[in-house]
């Protein structure tokens, strides 16, 4: 079953078109991969996917719905969480209130934006949730984000994706600075969350992680999709030619012959 | 097994990172200063005296929390001062020449604040100006307000006593030491906002703001309208604590507060606030409140020469954030 599909999305930054004409389809418990040399969009089409801004031209469908995203917030409400590439965690504040950014546990829920925070049940589920990601270093859910690596703190916006039960995640170069472990808790929790039947929208530049995890793969050029495979159809030449452009096994079978 | 040590480990740490904290630093300056201060002129800790230090902390003070607030979220607002002339001025001139009531009157000065606050905000966020340029013109604008519409001259003196004025600029006394409500004022706005910026949602989002807005935004927090609200928190303050100090001294003047801005941003990063954002507190706030109105004070007792006492002051404050920035990167470090 079809739970997101883009329809002719267009956006330009100033005479920059970073997307032109994008338009595909998300299936329930798929994981596609969004692939593209730098600069080819793919960031800009997630952020239109999450609410970071709204796209100039196009249509976004949920379960069949057509749905106006215009923040953030409305894209959570519909089941579409997202780790961004370049900004994830406020650096200032714990793990704990990291994870829960948002979507605070509170008491006297009444009293709206007011509200105490459930200060323990903020503790024990960052502690809970810090263990089913099962990142390597024991991490003290009270430390402040900007005394871990870089690779802690991708652990850390991954694991927060993964605990609001999200119809779609879209994990934009997830295991970028990521250590072997923690690389692999990235590709186990991408076929985790397929099997509980969510879909995965994962943009990244390493080829063999997505032939690993992937079900379909999506290339993009110049703000443009060029190409759409299912994995079990293609081969790692064969995608890294699209995404360069350059028809790569032909230009091997030359220098192979000689 | 080895839960007991997992949990008896947070406790330490955080006692330690509690002695490393920068409200905690500045409390023991706080503490030594006032000892200096007590053992150089025994009157410094007079009642009369302790009296009068009190009589001014609530007005800076009262500014400066809301000012801690939106520090935190990554804005400052240079237009407090002015607000502090300008409420004042407003509602005794309704009174005084427009002849209407005085709840009418303070209403309309809130609303002002209201307005100038947002006026702020909106700037800020919508069109995106850095607040330090936006705040600095509307410092002028306000100041410009209050000298045009007195004709630079101070009011006639306030000679209404009634409800508000004992509200806000009552007084009374336990024992030898006179208090003013003011002070009570500004014990419940720190606790509230303490329990907002530390204990409440809301002050999880103002300091994700501050800290990073884009990852905030990203989590759904309206970084933009919290900060509009912020704006107009610091204004009402300002215009609450312009109130308190013209009803005190039963006079309003166009020019009163002018430098409170810089005197509030300091008692605020003195206490440990993070001017970058992100990192506030307002423990710290009340005792750097507590700490610069005892320098101007006890300097002034001890014998400093009127003119020569805003040196003191300004190396007391540089001395004050060296020694925040080093235990910052100490505590990086370790
Ligand atoms: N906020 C912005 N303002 C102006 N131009 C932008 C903005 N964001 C992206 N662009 C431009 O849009 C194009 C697509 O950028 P995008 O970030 O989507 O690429 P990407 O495919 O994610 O690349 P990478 O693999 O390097 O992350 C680039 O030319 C980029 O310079
Ligand atoms: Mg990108």
């Amino acid at each position: 079953m079809e739970v997101l599909r883009l329809q002719n999305l267009q956006k330009s930054f100033g005479s920059v078109r970073a997307l032109k004409n994008a338009s595909f389809a998300l299936n329930e418990g798929e994981v596609v991969a969004l692939l593209g040399d730098n600069g080819a969009g793919k960031s800009t089409l997630i952020k239109a996917i999450s609410g970071v801004f709204s796209v100039d031209r196009g249509d976004i469908y949920v379960r069949g719905q057509k749905v106006s995203i215009r923040s953030t917030r409305d894209a959570m409400d519909l089941g579409i969480e997202t780790i961004h590439q370049d900004t994830s965690l406020a650096p200032d504040l714990s793990i704990a209130r990291n994870l829960f950014l948002g979507r605070e546990p509170v008491n006297l829920k009444w009293l709206g934006v007011f509200a105490p925070l459930d200060l323990a049940k903020l503790r024990d589920a960052a502690a809970a949730l810090l263990k089913r990601v099962g990142i390597s270093k024991k991490l003290d859910a009270d430390a402040l984000v900007s005394t871990l690596s870089g690779g802690e703190r991708q652990s850390i916006a991954i694991s927060r994706a993964m605990q609001f039960a999200a119809k779609v995640i879209i994990l934009d170069e997830p295991t970028n600075n990521l250590g072997v472990e923690e690389t692999h808790g990235v590709l186990r929790f991408v076929k985790e969350v397929r099997s509980a039947g969510h879909s995965v929208l994962l943009i990244t530049h390493n080829i063999h992680h997505v032939f690993q995890v992937a079900d379909r793969i999506i290339v993009m050029r110049r703000g443009e999709i060029v190409a759409e495979q299912t994995v079990a159809d293609t081969d790692l030449l064969t995608v890294e030619s699209i995404i360069t452009g350059a028809d790569m096994s032909a230009l091997l079978k030359e220098t192979r012959a000689k | 097994m080895t839960i007991a040590a997992e949990q008896e480990m947070p406790r330490s740490k955080r006692r330690s990172s509690l002695i490393r904290s920068p409200q905690f630093s500045s409390l023991v300056i706080l503490i030594v200063l006032l000892a200096v201060f007590g053992i150089a002129d025994a009157n410094f800790l007079s009642p009369l005296n302790i009296s009068n230090m009190m009589a001014f902390l609530p007005e800076l003070g009262i500014i400066a929390l809301g000012m801690t607030l939106l520090l935190t979220a990554g804005e400052f607002d240079l237009s407090v001062g002015a607000v502090f002339g300008l409420a004042p001025v407003v509602v005794m001139l309704l009174v005084q020449n427009g002849g209407f009531d005085i709840g009418i009157a303070l209403l309309a000065g809130l609303l002002l604040c209201i307005a100038i606050g947002a006026v702020n905000g909106l700037i800020v966020t919508k069109i995106g100006i850095s607040s330090f340029l936006v705040t600095l013109s509307m410092l002028l604008v306000v100041r410009g307000a209050a000298l045009y519409i007195t004709q630079g001259f101070p009011l006639k003196s306030w000679d209404q006593p009634g409800f508000f004025v004992t509200l806000l600029a009552g007084s009374f006394n336990i024992g030898t030491f006179r208090f003013y409500t003011s002070l009570w004022w500004f014990i419940s706005l720190s606790l509230l906002a303490i329990y907002v910026l530390h204990y409440a949602k809301l002050g999880n989002w103002i300091s994700a703001i501050g800290s990073n807005r884009n990852a905030a935004v990203a989590r759904g927090v309206p970084a933009d309208a919290v900060k509009i609200w912020l704006f107009i928190l610091t204004s009402v303050l300002a215009g609450l604590a312009g109130m308190i100090s013209a009803f005190r001294i039963s006079a309003a003047s166009p020019v009163a507060g002018t430098g409170y801005e810089l005197e509030v941003i300091a008692m605020v990063v003195v206490g440990g606030t993070a001017l970058t954002g992100g990192r506030g507190t307002i423990l710290g706030t009340i005792v750097g409140a507590l700490m610069l109105r005892s320098i101007r004070n006890g300097i002034v007792l001890i014998g400093v020469p009127g003119l020569a006492y805003n040196i003191f002051v300004g190396v007391i404050i540089l001395a004050m954030l060296i020694l925040h920035a080093l235990l910052q990167k100490n505590a990086a470090r370790s």
